[in-house]
Parts: C-alpha cells; structure tokens; sequence
C-alpha cells in the first residue's frame, strides 16, 4: 500500500475514536443516526471536493471494503429472521420483502424512464442503472427502528412490525445486486447462464452457512468460534468474487443459512452484531469519497427523480400498512416515510457495483444511494416516531440513550419492537 | 475451538472436520481452476480465510496424536501455500506479510503484557544466569558448527578463514534468536502455567532485546573479518542506541495511550489494537525503531504500570484463535520447500548443533542459578523454536551485507523451516511432561501472574 494510506488510515481512526467519544451527545441530537457523518466527510474529502483522499488512494482499500461490504451482508442475513430474542414473524417478512421489492421496483421504473426521456446514459446501460437505483432506495434500515423503539419506548404490533418489515427488507437489494453480478457479461462463469451464475453463489454460501453451522457444534465457545466464522465467510466472499459473482450476496445467504440452521444463532448474533459499526464506518466514508458529481449528466435531476419515486412509494406503502398492519390505522400513511431511512446495506450494495461494474451506470447509483441515506436519515426517524405516537405504541418515558448501531453493551438487552423493559 | 482440559472429541466430531477439511481445500481448488487469471481485489481475502479455516480445522485434527495446533496451521500453510496446492500463490503470501505484522505486533503487545515485574523479579538470577549462558555458549556453538561446515556451505566456497569466522558469527547471532510467537501459542493453547511457562515466556520476550544488541556488535566485527569497505565505526552503537531508546520511548507512551482508551473508552478496542498494530509498525519501521521491542514495552507498560493489564490481556487473548492461525498458517506458505530440499543436510546439522548447545547450556544455566526441578529438566524446550524473528534478522543481516545475502537468507530459512517445525512440538511435550498443561481450575488462562508464589518459578 501507498504511504498515502496509512495517512487516510491514521485519519479514520482519530474521526472513528472522536465519534466514540462524543456519541451520543452530539448528532443524534438532531435525529440523524450515526453513518451519515462519514458519508459527508467522505465527499468532503474527496477528489471532487477538498481533494485530500485521491481515487489511486481509495483504491488501494478496495480489498478491505470488498470484504467489508460482504460481512455487513452476513450480519445483515443472519438477522434477518431474527428481532431481539424472537423470530421475525412470517406476515411481517413477507410485508418486508414484498413491499420493499415494490419500493424497488417504482424507483427503478421511474429511472428507467427518466434516463431515456434526459438521455443520460447509453440504452445499454439504463437497464443497470435502473436496477442499481431500485436495489438502494428499497431497504429500510434496522437501526433506525431500533433507534426510535428503544429511544422512545415504542411497543406494540405497529413497532414489532416495523422491525419485522425493515429486517427483511435487506433481502431484495442483496439479491438484486447477486443479479447484477450475475448478468456482467465479463463473469468468468461464462458457459452458464445468469440465474446459474446466481444460483452458485447462492449455494455457496447455503453449503458454507451449513458447513460453519455443523462445525460450531454443540458447545459455543464466543472467542474460539471467531476463527471459524472468519475463516468461512473470508473464504466465501474471495471464492465468490474470484468466480465474479457478488460476495454480499453469498454471505447474506450464508448468515440467513445460520439463522435458521444453527442452534447458536442467538449467540453468533450477538457476537458478530458489535462488529457491525466499526466496519460500516470506513464503507460509508469511501463510498462517500467515490461519489462522482459529473459522471453523468442530469445528475441532480435523476437523482430527484428516484428520491420523488421513494417518497411516493412509501406512501403508497404507508397505506397499504394502514390496512395490512394491526393498529396501524391511527398511524396514518407518513408510517411508510418512516422506513425511508436506507442504511449500511444501501450503500454497500451501491459500492459493490461500483468496485464490480464501474461506469456511469454504477456511477449513477452509488449518487443515489447517499443523496437516500442523507435523505432517509433526515426525514424517517422523525415520521416513525411520529407514527408510532400517533398508533399509541409511544409512552411518556425520559428517552434512553439510544444506540441506532450499537454493540448490545450499549444497547439494553430489550429487542427493538418489544416495547421497554417493565 | 478445543483447548487443554475440554472433553474429548468423538469419532463423529472429527469426521466431520475432516470433511469441512476437504471441502475448504476442494472449494479454493475448484475456484483457482474456473477462475486462474483472477486478478481480483479479494485474492488477499480468500487466502486469509482459507488458511485460518484449513489451519482451524487441521489444527484439531493433529490433536489426536498430540501434536500442537501451530503444527496444524503450519501445515495448512505448507500444503495450501505456492509449493503444493498453490491455492495462496507467492505474490498473495507477499501480501499476507502486512498481516503478519500486525500479528507480531499483537503477540509482542501479549508478551510484554504477561510479564509482570514481580514475576520478573524473582525470576531475575535464574534469567540473568540463563540469558548469559544460552547467548555466550549458543552463539559460539552455531558459529563453530558454521566455520565447520563451511566447506559445504555454497555462499562461503572461496572465503577465507577470517571472512567466514565473520559470517559465522552474523549466524551464531541468529541461532540466538527465539520465537516469542511460537512460545505465546503453545502457552495460548495449553493454558498452561507454571515455572515452566514463566520461565520460558520471560526469557523468550527479554532475549528480544539481547538479541538486537548482540546482533549490533556481531556487524561490526563482521565488517571487520571481512574487510569491509566500512571498517570499524562506533556508528553502530549510535543507531543501536538510537533503535532501542526509540523503541522504549514509543512503546511506553503507547502503553499509557492503550490504557488511558481502556480506562477512558474501553469500547470497541479490536479496532485500536488493528489500527495501532498497521499503522504504529509502519511508522516504527521508516524511523528504523523495532516494532516488537515498542509493542512489548507498551504491554509491559500496561501491565505493570496501570490498573488495565488484565483487561488488555483479555481483550488480546480474544483475537488469539485468529491471530496464531493467520500467523503461522502465513509461515507455513512462506515455507521455501524446494530450497529445503537442496539445503537439508546442512541446514539439518545446523539445526542439529543448535538444538544441542540450547540444551547444554540450559541444563547449564539452571544448574548456576539454582532453578527448580521442572525448569532444569524442561527449561531448554521453549528455546527451540524459531519463526518471523529469526527471519527479519537474516533480512537485516542480508542488507548490511549484500554479498552473501541471498545464500545466507536461504539458509536462515531452512533452518528456521526445521525448528519451526520441530521447537512448538518439544516445547508442549514438555509442559505436558511438567505437569503445567493438566489445570481444569483455569478455564481461561488469564496470565501468567504468579499467583501461588510456591510454583511460580525458582525460590
């Protein structure tokens, strides 16, 4: 690595302590979840901006983020059917999973459509760029339910499900992008066709989830059991990525495999879930410094269009939840706002294609996926707390130090959607 | 995963690591034959999560006949590594070397951790006696197996008598050397503890720094046997002067960085430690300091002069299942094995005679210092090994002397290939001989404090 790096490293871990030492007590403050800062001071950074962090610099982090990016995948999958100490219930993954592909689905098509009627990109390339855009405005992130249940002292069937939608949500980026991967024409699978190149990497991480699940064994041993699980998913994220298939993919698949496989999954989920923040941070803030302000034309307009398209498929969500949700009534159509916050799994998606499929198409993307994050950050947590009063799943409590990604040390061992502790 | 004092695993259980066994190397095998050109920004990856599984998982299946589990990891290197499967090719291995670094910074932050100055202190005759004599007397033995195998040493045919008194010497200086990671593992694994243990893991860390010194003094009168254009010059005792005040000064101030964090902070301190342990050896390295005599003072620092040693311990020895794999399973691929093959018989002598003046002059030096039963019958056992250490040494050596430096590398490597091999194995036979592995009231082996004073070391 370039002397450089060690100067960006040195700089990243001062901005990671100085954000240690004043959690709390600052930005959340303002109802933005830790993250955004260090998508901003990425673009600060920047070559577009400030020019400290240049292109050839960030680029010798893209192993590490490669692999950052997978494990934020696996953390992402082994909790997907998990909330706290229950399991997600089936109504609320399939709400999750469907209206999240809906979400997906309206934000790419109104991009689609965007791209030819501005002619920003090449036909060949809207097709992916739509994609992209759809696969990273689509998850609501689990942090920031956590953040309101737990700050607010939210229980009921509103916040259980809301936690159960934005677990699950994380599922339809991570296989969108598994598609992307898998449809790149210079995939060296090349004698099979896209959904097989899928399917491999799929199961892959199903044999290797199975696999780390058997050798966990009956007796879990934290500290032991690292070297283990390190081993598995390194493994399969540098096998995945060699076979040029997407390593975010068969690692989410792979912690999904050992949520419902493992009978220590309680126990790794614990384990693995403080490690979630210290490895988002450096993926937020490189992604942050690879936002590229001119590579596409029409940028601000595309970038509205898909943020215009978020907004009003989470109305249209919103209601649908009104219906569909037990004592969402009251809670009035801003409910589906309130899941607008992407997360860490947005943003790595976006920088897996970057990294995989780089171009304009991918450009495009990974611009909308921190012009969402800003924009989910800002607006969601407001609107979610605002309809879980409005449903009465809110009490009167002095808010708790809230600990949107936090280690469970930080957290109090109540599961986000279960109401506060008697 | 299993450890001293845990049940035995059945037939079942290690059936099935060794199919995991098989399908990790036949998932790797099959992805370098789909893909061979792969040029792809996690090839790093896949060889770091490769060898700490296959390690893993070898590890415990050379438990069933005894042998430690850093023989697991080295093996898993060796077979994995450029010269036999070339799953993990040499330009990856290279690249591992950054995470080596780390690692050696993380067992030297260990080390110096666990030594503790009311350990130290009534170890201080039995150390000092042992220090002197295993320097003096190994030193001159490897030198004088050299000068008695130069005829059939290739790098030194046509070298006169005084040049290769004078590489003798840079060698004996090397067999000096000792490998605090092998001696961390095996204490790391056994749990063990006893005279044995605390004997072995102060001595090992302390010849660290004699080693440095020794080493100093060795150059400059290499340079003059060989009639170095340099000649005699004092400047050495400046820049060893300036490395190991450097290295002091650095490694105490982060010591009480490392434990104001744990007292003020104390949150997420694996992400300190890897940052410390990348960027601190680097920055150690440009200013020609030694990174693991600054990562030791700062554990000793740690330690002995704040309230948050144990917690650092704690927080090091979770990362030891990690660290120890990708550590050796990295030397293992590292193993040079066709330059083995053409060096064997002397690098075997050399290793040979080593072996034995360690172990005369331990019985020697026990027998000076009074030293208990236990550490007079097994004390040499620890001084056996040899690993990265040794290495950077032969690297060191190689640049103050480019003329033979490719051949002395080569034969620095075989040697240490054979005692990396051979030291962790007597090293646990011999903890287990002494009675220090068989403790089930140390589920966790904290450290090596000398609690019960009685068996803690020599009276």
């Amino acid at each position: 690595m370039s002397g450089g790096v060690e100067v960006l490293l040195g700089l990243l871990i001062l901005a990671y302590l100085g954000s240690v030492l004043v959690a709390g007590r600052t930005i959340r403050g303002f109802g933005l979840p830790s993250g955004a800062e260090y998508l901003v001071l990425g673009v600060v950074l920047g070559p577009h901006l400030l020019g400290v962090v240049q292109r050839s610099t960030v680029k010798d982090f893209e192993p590490l983020l490669g692999a950052a990016a997978a494990w934020l995948a696996f953390v992402a999958g082994l909790g997907f059917s998990i909330v706290g100490e229950r399991r997600v219930r089936l109504r609320g993954a399939v709400l999750g999973v469907v209206s999240a592909s809906f979400v997906a689905g309206l934000v790419g098509g109104a991009l689609f459509f965007a791209l030819g009627a501005l002619d920003a990109l090449s036909p060949a390339e809207r097709l992916p760029a739509a994609l992209g855009a759809g696969a990273v405005s689509c998850e609501s992130t689990r942090q920031a339910v956590r953040w309101i249940v737990e700050r607010h002292g939210a229980r009921g069937p509103v916040s259980d499900a809301m936690a159960d939608i934005a677990r699950t949500s994380a599922l339809v980026p991570v296989l969108v992008l598994g598609a992307m991967f898998a449809m790149a024409s210079d995939a060296p699978l090349e004698r099979l066709a896209a959904p097989a190149r899928l399917c491999v990497g799929a199961a892959l991480g199903l044999s290797l989830g199975v696999m780390a699940a058997v050798l966990l064994g009956r007796e879990f041993r934290r500290d032991e059991s690292w070297g283990l699980l390190l081993g598995t998913t390194l493994l399969a994220a540098g096998v995945t990525t060699r076979l040029g298939l997407s390593a975010m993919t068969t690692l989410f698949v792979m912690g999904l495999t050992l949520s419902f496989v493992s009978r220590h999954r309680f126990e790794i989920k614990l384990m693995v879930e403080p490690t979630e923040k210290p490895v988002m941070l450096p993926v937020v803030l490189f992604a942050g410094a690879y936002v590229d302000f001119d590579a596409v034309a029409w940028l601000p307009a595309l970038v509205a269009v898909a943020l215009a398209a978020r907004v009003a498929a989470e109305l249209v969500r919103g209601v649908a939840f009104t219906k569909l949700v037990q004592g969402a009534k009251g809670a009035g159509p801003l409910i589906g706002l309130g899941l607008a916050s992407t997360g860490s799994i947005s943003l790595a998606v976006a920088f897996s294609a970057f990294i995989r499929l780089p171009g304009a198409a991918s450009s495009l993307v990974l611009a909308i996926a921190a012009a969402s994050l800003v924009f989910g950050e800002m607006v969601a947590p407001a609107l979610l707390r605002r309809a879980l009063e409005r449903a009465g799943e809110t009490r009167a409590v002095a808010p708790v130090e809230p600990s949107p990604l936090s280690s469970p040390r930080a957290a109090p061992p109540r599961a986000e959607g279960t109401g506060p502790a008697p | 995963m299993s450890a001293q004092g845990e049940p035995e695993k059945g037939f079942g259980s290690r059936s099935i690591q060794a199919l995991a066994l098989a399908a990790t190397f036949g998932v790797l095998f099959a992805a370098t034959r789909l893909a061979p050109e792969f040029e792809g920004h996690l090839r790093t990856v896949s060889a770091v999560g490769f060898l700490l599984l296959a390690g893993t998982l070898l590890s415990e299946l050379l438990e069933i006949i005894g042998l430690p589990h850093l023989s697991g990891y080295l093996l898993a290197g060796v077979l994995g590594g450029p010269h036999v499967l070339h799953l993990v090719d040499h330009h990856t291995v290279e690249g591992l070397s950054r995470v080596n670094a780390l690692a050696l910074a993380l067992i030297a932050l260990a080390g110096g951790a666990e030594l503790r100055i009311d350990t130290l202190r009534g170890l201080s005759k039995s150390l000092g006696v042992a220090m002197l004599v295993q320097s003096v007397f190994v030193l001159a033995a490897s030198a004088g197996a050299f000068v008695a195998l130069a005829p059939s040493i290739p790098f030194v045919q046509g070298f006169s008598f005084w040049p290769v008194l004078g590489v003798a010497l840079l060698w004996g200086v090397l067999s000096v050397s000792r490998s605090p990671a092998a001696c961390l593992a095996i204490l790391s694994q056994t749990r063990a503890r006893g005279p044995v243990s605390t004997f072995s893991l102060a001595f090992v860390m302390a010849s660290d720094v004699v080693v440095v010194v020794l080493l100093a003094i060795a150059t400059m009168i290499a340079r003059l046997l060989l009639g170095s254009a340099e000649g005699f010059s004092l400047h050495s005792f400046e820049a060893l002067g300036h490395e190991l005040l450097g290295s002091v000064a650095v490694g105490t101030t982060l010591g009480l960085v490392l434990a104001a964090y744990l007292r003020l902070v104390g949150g997420q301190f694996l992400l300190v430690l890897l940052g410390v342990g990348f960027v601190l050896t680097d920055f150690l390295r440009y200013v020609h300091f030694d990174p693991l005599l600054a990562f030791l003072t700062a554990g000793f620092v740690v330690q002995n002069m704040t309230g948050q040693g144990a917690r650092l311990l704690h927080e090091v020895e979770k990362m030891a299942s990690v660290v120890f794999v990708i550590f050796f399973a990295t030397a293992g691929a590292h193993l040079d094995l066709p330059l083995l093959a053409r060096l064997w018989p002397v690098a075997l002598v050399l290793a040979g005679s080593r072996a034995a003046a360690t172990f005369v002059a331990a019985r020697l030096s026990s027998r000076l210092a009074g030293d208990v039963p236990t550490v007079r019958a097994w004390g040499w056992s620890s001084l056996i090994s040899q690993a990265g250490l040794t290495l950077g040494l032969a690297v060191v050596v190689g640049r103050a002397f480019p003329t033979f430096a490719e051949g002395f590398r080569s034969l620095a490597i075989a040697v240490v290939a054979l005692n990396e091999v051979i030291g962790p194995i007597l090293f646990k036979l011999a903890l287990e001989r002494a009675g220090e592995t068989h403790r089930e009231d140390l589920a966790v082996r904290t450290s090596l404090a000398p609690k019960p004073r009685a068996t803690s070391g020599p009276a």
